[in-house]
């Protein structure tokens, strides 16, 4: 689904990502894993095409996305949960989730679209209507998500989807996860929560300092002492 | 009695100001271009509508199928323009303003800086009014204000209720976030500059029926359509809508009761205290830009 070959990126002359190569499967959800700084939003944005000062190759179903334009990578079936939810304030949650349908293939759908995100998330059926500006912030992640889902997506990128959430909530969202991905989805889950992250993932990589400092299946990246330590900070 | 009227006039004149001001308002929201080459292209429309009329003998509403489609191709290679130079929202101000510069110098050497109107017979609407009781009501301002009211509303229904409209908003909203969902900026900027280009030879048509034209009027109308634009707050349709309605009642009500001279002062005064009461608009419900 997801191919990263020698994957740099840039801000200005700093290098935030040095030649990740990492896998995302056919149905597959991946964690990755790594501290505050370690380039995870870096790589979420550089194959949403968010970030443009990057090189290497990025392939989403075959098709080399790594230098196209974020609008462009969209129509290949790549929605992103971006990190701090970034919800378009001013506008209903309605239209909030119409506008998650904008790409051509999903907007025939919306509809049925809309039936599915509101059987996820049936919080956000009641709060149609509801600027998102005055949600909570756990239903700003399920609006984040399900603008997202809106999409039709083959591959969803989350980009610390827990952060800032009270556990019922964060259950809530992860479970929503797991009912996506079963759904077909494959998902890339960048997360600072190793012990939910390697529940949901069945497979995972270690980012540290914009490197690729591990991989593994979820059983082994949890026994790893690399992870405990860079990551737990045990 | 006089009172009445002038603030019945001037409601029907703010409908003008408001669909001039409606283009400027929604290219600043969206698109952080602050165009003020809009109402250098308002002027042309004027021109153009005075033009055919005048040379073909048709009423001066037809001439829209020409002059609508000329704007539209005018707006839209602008912004095009303006999006492949990168052109700031500060930028664009300097920018624009000489475009404005640069147009009423054109059409000054084109049709001369001497007043031009429609000569009565194309323009069936110039001397026709309709009477309500007491009060008297000119037709081509009644037919202004009609279309005026009939664009911006369509307009706000279009950004309210369509995909293009979402993401137009979205776009305004949150630019990286709005592409990641399909937005391509390039397209929906050059449709939306497109669009209100078409509003600017519209508003031109409506201003030409019932005024004589010099190309220094562009000047006056940027004084009055950026105090509504300010005013109806930016991006904001219905505001600019009402804050239209408000700064020609205003002006036609202190023009009558005070003095024509004065007008300008009380406006202004009126919209510097209402910038500092209320600096996102008089009308807007949460800012959102
Ligand atoms: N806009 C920016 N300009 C310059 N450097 C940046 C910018 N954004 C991130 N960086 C740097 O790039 C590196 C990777 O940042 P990134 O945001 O990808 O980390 P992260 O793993 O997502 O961290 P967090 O867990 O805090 O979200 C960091 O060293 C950071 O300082
Ligand atoms: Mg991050």
């Amino acid at each position: 689904m997801l191919e990263i070959r020698q994957l740099d990126a840039f801000y200005g002359d700093a290098q935030a990502l040095w030649g990740v190569t990492m896998d995302v499967h056919d149905g597959e959800t991946v964690a990755v894993l790594g501290t505050n700084g370690a380039g995870k939003s870096t790589l979420v944005n550089a194959v949403a095409g968010l970030h443009a000062k990057r090189s290497g190759r990025i392939s989403v179903g075959g098709r080399d996305v790594a230098a196209l334009p974020a609008h462009k990578v969209c129509e290949y079936g790549v929605a992103v949960v971006p990190e701090g939810r970034r919800v378009f304030p001013g506008m209903s949650v309605y239209d909030n989730l119409c506008l998650g349908a904008y790409r051509r293939t999903a907007r025939a759908e919306y509809r049925k679209g809309l039936d599915r995100v509101h059987d996820i998330f049936p919080r956000l059926r009641q709060r149609t209507g509801q600027l998102a500006g005055s949600l909570s912030g756990g239903e700003q992640q399920m609006l984040a998500i399900g603008r997202a889902l809106m999409a039709k997506p083959t591959l969803l990128l989350l980009d610390e989807p827990s952060l800032g959430l009270a556990p019922v909530m964060t259950d809530e969202v992860f479970e929503a996860i797991e009912a996506v991905n079963a759904q077909g989805v494959s998902v890339l889950l960048v997360e600072q929560d190793v012990d939910r992250a390697l529940e949901a993932a069945s497979r995972g990589y270690l980012l540290a300092e914009g490197r690729v400092a591990g991989a593994g299946t979820s059983a082994e990246l949890r026994a790893s002492d690399t992870v405990q330590r860079s990551v737990l900070g045990i | 009695m006089t009172t009445i009227q002038a603030a019945l006039s001037g409601i029907l004149l703010g409908g003008l100001y408001a669909l001039m001001a409606a283009g400027v308002s929604v290219t600043w929201g969206v698109l952080r271009i602050i165009n003020l080459a809009h109402f250098g292209m308002i002027l042309l429309g004027a021109y153009l509508t005075f033009e055919l009329a005048t040379a073909w003998r048709v009423n001066p509403l037809v001439t829209l199928v020409v002059s609508v489609p000329a704007m539209f191709v005018l707006g839209g290679a602008l912004q095009w323009a303006f999006d492949y130079l990168r052109v700031s929202e500060l930028n664009s101000l300097l920018i624009t303003f000489g475009l404005l510069i640069v147009v009423v110098q054109s059409v000054s050497n084109v049709w001369s800086a001497d007043f031009q109107r429609m000569a009565a017979e194309v323009n069936p609407y110039a001397t026709e009014s309709v009477r309500v009781g007491r009060f008297v009501f000119p037709v081509p301002t009644l037919l202004a204000f009609a279309i005026a009211l009939l664009v911006i509303l369509g307009a706000h229904l279009v950004l309210r209720r369509t995909f293009i409209g979402r993401a137009l908003r979205a776009y305004a909203e949150d630019r990286p976030i709005a592409a990641a969902f399909g937005i391509d900026h390039r397209r929906i900027g050059v449709l939306l500059a497109a669009v209100t280009g078409a509003t600017a030879a519209v508003a031109g048509m409506l201003f030409s029926l019932a005024n004589a034209l010099t190309p220094a009027t562009a000047f006056e109308w940027f004084g009055t359509v950026f105090a509504v634009v300010i005013l109806g707050g930016i991006g904001h349709l219905v505001g600019t809508l009402a804050a239209g309605v408000l700064v020609g009642l205003l002006s036609s009500v202190v023009s009558v009761v005070l003095s024509p001279a004065t007008a300008p002062f009380v406006l202004f005064s009126a919209i510097v205290l209402a910038l500092i009461l209320r600096p996102q608009g008089l009308f807007t419900v949460g800012a959102t830009r």
